[in-house]
């Protein structure tokens, strides 16, 4: 009797020690903003997949509203314990990179995955790959048909430039006074937007160790923008009194909007027509390139598995149709198959042009001290928004203190 | 305070006290009445035009007059709200700790304002002043340090790093110390020649004799709690302790999104809600919990 | 205080007692972080890396930093326009409130409905009830003609509204200390003032006000330590991408801003040890003010 009990307590045993030995699971933790609050679900889908096709990985995920975002993920940082995979965009990831708290992942990045070029460089730093390119998206000229219709105007087309869009405004405006002709803010994005349309405008000099902010041609640049104010084309932040521009856009009293892609997904309720048009160009043609990438936390103690969670949340094609198929920002990847079903959707219409602006893309001007130059930029442009200082001296202004941050 | 005239109260006019009650403003009856509706107006509507707004359609929030009374009357905001972000769960998960921070509050810091008040010794004086002199410092200073300290104490995403560290409160043990000193001595001396020990004072004279205190302290700590929005957000980020501020937080969206403000409104009205039961609970000893607190230096 | 077991050990045992899981826990949870931010004011920590020692360096460019000079400004600002009108308004209310009128106590509960509500729900309501365009203030201003301003968009505009809305939050709270303070005061001392005649400006004169002085000093301080560590109503309540937004700035939005926007840990540590030194001293000048003005009964 005592040896059967004797083989049941070694069965037993075995019994736990097998389980034991298959439970080789690596968890590692994810820590993102863009899933949050509307996308979870895609997010399930993508990790679902990915847990599929690796058993031996479980992804755990930790979100955070954008504007805490950044600060809980310092604080881990700081603390030592940085979620091993982790979203940043692009302003924020030159920051990251050069305080040593990212892989390199140049050696696990498969040269056949088709991330745009550009999409790429984003994100290295000194010559080496320390993010993916995970998602993208840019900011297009939306404009309501009806009031273009009503105005008798013609639709804006590829070739604009920004008097031809300005004289548009103008008709609209004439409809009425609580008709406005368009938006389009005078602030740090839109300035360096419209800064690279001018084509002679650069924030900095080549090497990034002088402003170069307060040039002619920048100068120029701004007045135009601070002009569709004061030509009461565009509403002051007083005359909208709290409602923000896509709630002014949506309630069918502006003409023009310049506004982000994902914009598409709320204006579908719009009880009017609209449609989209690459940005006008005043030189030359430029649109944001918006990115968002993955990286991995350079102290994490499963770099393996984090590294093919973040490939495969870049690259993979369940990946880019859940994101394409949910509205969920667009994949970096060069694969026009993938964007079908995205371009046969409407509205709008002409969804095309977001490709068509990805020809000529602009990314921000980015320095470690990065939301101090910000907020210093858009200080001075309120100021000159608000008539206290003229352009060029604000620029001048903004020369001294950007000098001061970068050295 | 002197008074060098004799007075002859046999001649004196019968004198109505309330007509000439020095702490009132007096005023005619219909004044007073009207300045009380006034008052109770000024301090109520706005918050009626929270709850007003709350029960709106999302189309007719920006109107001009603005509209009080919402036609149509919904609840759409709420039920909402309620699928957005998982309401009962962050729900019970501030009200738990809210309560339970409250009372060790009250604990801790009445048995610390009775060390201070009741216990005479060495270097007394000093330690109370170091307490003052925490309040002093502005507390988002401190978030990232007990941050560090709560990750390295293996507490993050637990209820005990929501409650602790809000449990030792230097304006707490001010506010009771105040309290008890205002109570006099003599109910403990009679307890003394009884052979009471310090134990026996604290939990059966002190504490009872200060219940208003306690109710007022407990009404700020549970604010304290219920609304602390800094500092839970670094540590409880995961559904099953989030709490109520950080939950509503993301309904105002980004620039990358409209906000809903009948939401936001509604998300406004849960939140006040259970303070307010609170203040309404310890209304009957709000008042004279002040009083006792009176400010003797 | 009498009795054997008070000498000694034992008295140190009840401190013990009664002082120690407080004082552990503060020093634990309280003095080590504020202990930390004194050590951070000399280091150079932007939460990535590990911090470097500046020396005196985060206070060096304090002096020379034109946005905290700013902030201090708009705190100094802040402070006199608001306290002297809850101090002397809270006096009013609690004056009174202090009435054993029927209906009174809903009046006290409702005075206290503002303190109760959290700034972020506080701000929220204002923001719209100061709105230009679909605001109360501003309708209200229409009926009888006149064009209101846009308030929380102007930064001098936006400093009258915060004060207001603090002032509406904060009277019930001031209120409520003064009333203590009121029922206080011994009823022996009306009477005999009563007997002789004195009416009741003389009663509220000579009597009220004088022994309402402790109160008073509390309700001072308490303003100045609150008030000089005002966070909530600048951070919430101006329109965003205005001028107000952009300007208006007292030193706790300043340091918050150093903090988690800039990762600037160790400058907005020093700036918060500038500040408790600023708070520090005020108070200190107030305890030696108090021998003039503060009238104690016990002496």
């Amino acid at each position: 009797m005592y040896r059967r009990l004797f083989v049941l307590c070694l069965g037993l045993s075995l019994l736990f020690v097998l389980p034991a030995a298959a439970q080789d699971t690596t968890t590692i933790r994810y820590f993102t903003f863009s899933a949050a609050p509307d996308h979870l679900e895609d997010l399930d889908t993508i990790i679902t997949a990915f847990e599929t096709e690796n058993p031996s990985i479980n992804v755990e995920v930790e979100t955070a509203a954008f504007a805490d975002y950044f600060t809980l993920l310092q604080a881990g940082v700081a603390s030592g314990d940085a979620p091993d995979v982790f979203e940043l965009n692009y302003e924020n990831f030159v920051t990251y990179a050069a305080n040593d708290t990212l892989l390199d992942l140049s050696s696990i990045l498969d040269a056949d995955a088709p991330f745009y070029p550009r999409a790429l460089q984003a994100f290295q730093y000194e010559g080496q790959q320390m993010a993916l390119p995970a998602t993208f998206s840019t900011v297009l000229l939306f404009y309501n048909s009806d009031l273009f219709d009503q105005a008798g105007l013609d639709y804006p087309t590829a070739d604009w430039t920004w008097d031809d869009a300005i004289a548009a405004a103008q008709t609209i405006r004439a409809l009425g006074t609580d008709t406005w002709g368009l938006f389009s803010p005078t602030q740090f994005w839109e300035f360096y937007k419209k800064a690279a349309q001018n084509g002679e405008c650069s924030f900095f000099n080549e090497d990034m160790t002088e402003a170069t902010i307060n040039s002619p041609a920048c100068v120029s640049t701004l007045e135009t923008m601070v002009g569709f104010m004061n030509d009461d084309l565009m509403p002051t932040a007083a005359e909208l009194s709290g409602v923000s521009d896509s709630e002014l856009f949506l309630s069918g009293k502006l003409g023009m909007l310049v506004t982000g892609i994902w914009m598409f997904g709320a204006f579908q309720e719009a009880s009017f027509t609209w449609d989209v048009q690459i940005e006008p160009a005043i030189n030359q043609h430029a649109h944001h390139f918006f990115a968002n990438g993955v990286a991995v936390s350079a102290t994490t103690e499963h770099a393996e598995a984090a590294a093919a969670w973040a490939t495969y949340l870049a690259a993979s094609e369940t990946a880019a149709t859940v994101r394409v198929d949910s509205a969920w920002e667009l994949p970096a990847l060069n694969e026009p198959a993938y964007f079908e079903a995205y371009l046969s959707q409407t509205p709008p219409a002409n969804r095309a042009a977001v490709f068509t602006a990805l020809e000529s893309p602009v990314t921000p001007p980015v320095i470690e001290r990065q939301n101090e130059m910000q907020d210093a930029v858009n200080a001075l442009l309120t100021q000159v928004v608000d008539g206290e200082l003229t352009a060029q001296a604000a620029l001048d202004q903004a020369k001294t203190e950007l000098d001061a941050l970068i050295n | 305070m002197n008074q060098s005239n004799v007075v002859r109260t046999d001649r004196l006019p019968a004198v109505d006290p309330a007509a000439v009650a020095p702490r009132t403003l007096r005023l005619s009856y219909i004044v007073r009445i009207g300045l009380m509706g006034v008052i109770v107006a000024l301090m109520v509507l706005p918050f009626v035009w929270m709850l007003s707004t709350s029960l709106k359609a999302q189309q007719y929030i920006l109107t001009t007059p603005p509209q009080w009374i919402p036609n149509p009357l919904t609840f759409e905001s709420y039920t909402g709200l309620a699928e957005r972000i998982n309401l009962g769960r962050t729900f019970f998960n501030s009200l738990f700790v809210a309560v339970v921070g409250t009372m060790g509050q009250i604990v801790i810091s009445a048995m610390s304002a009775y060390a201070f008040a009741r216990l005479d010794w060495r270097g007394r004086n000093t330690v109370f002043l170091l307490y003052l002199v925490t309040m002093m410092i502005p507390a988002v200073v401190m978030v990232i340090p007990q941050f560090i300290l709560v990750r390295a104490l293996g507490w993050m995403n637990t209820y005990a790093a929501l409650i602790v560290p809000g449990l030792f409160s230097a304006f707490g043990t001010f506010l009771l110390r105040q309290a008890f000193l205002a109570i006099p001595k003599d109910f403990e001396e009679a307890a003394l020649v009884d052979g009471a020990n310090h134990f026996t004072i604290f939990w059966r004279i002190i504490m009872p004799l200060a219940l208003p205190s306690l109710a007022t302290l407990g009404v700020f700590s549970f604010m304290g709690y219920w609304n602390n929005y800094l500092y839970p957000l670094f540590v409880a980020r995961q559904e099953a302790v989030v709490t109520l501020p950080i939950a509503l937080a993301t309904l105002q969206a980004g620039p990358r999104a409209l906000t809903e403000w009948n939401m936001v409104m509604a998300g406004s009205v849960i939140t006040v809600l259970p303070i307010l039961v609170a203040y309404l609970l310890a209304q009957r000893w709000f008042v004279s919990g002040a009083i006792s607190s009176g400010i003797k230096g | 205080m009498l009795v054997a077991w008070n000498s000694g050990f034992q008295r140190w045992k009840w401190v013990a007692f009664f002082l120690l899981p407080g004082l552990v826990g503060l020093s634990l949870f309280v003095l080590y972080p504020i202990l930390s931010s004194f050590w951070l004011a000399f280091q150079d920590w932007n939460l990535l890396s590990p911090p470097e020692f500046v020396g005196l360096g985060n206070f060096q460019e304090l002096l020379g930093d034109g946005d905290f000079w700013r902030a201090l400004r708009y705190t100094l600002t802040f402070i006199v326009l608001y306290v002297p009108i809850v101090f002397v308004l809270g006096l009013a209310l609690a004056l009174f409130l202090n009435q054993k009128i029927p209906g009174m106590l809903l009046v006290r509960a409702s005075s206290f409905l503002p303190v109760v509500a959290s700034w972020v729900v506080v701000s929220l309501i204002w923001k719209w009830i100061f709105n230009p365009a679909y605001g109360l203030i501003n309708y209200a201003l229409g009926i009888f003609g006149v064009q209101g301003p846009a308030w929380l968009f102007e930064p001098q505009t936006a400093v009258y509204a915060m004060v207001i809305t603090s002032v509406w939050k904060d009277v019930g709270y001031i209120a409520l200390l003064y009333l203590g303070g009121l029922q206080n005061i011994s009823e022996s001392y009306y009477e005999a003032a009563r007997i002789d005649g004195a009416n009741h400006w003389r009663l509220l004169r000579h009597i009220t006000l004088p022994l309402l002085t402790p109160t008073m000093f509390f309700v001072a301080i308490t303003l100045l330590i609150n008030y000089f560590q005002m966070f909530e109503q600048v951070w919430l309540m101006p329109m965003r991408d205005s001028a107000a937004d952009r300007q208006v700035e007292v030193i706790v939005t300043e340091v918050v801003k150093n903090a988690f926007s800039y990762n600037r840990m160790g400058y907005a540590s020093a700036m918060s040890w500038v500040l408790f030194a600023l708070i520090f001293a005020i108070t200190i000048f107030q305890l030696r003010l108090q021998k003039r003005w503060v009238y104690y009964e016990s002496e």
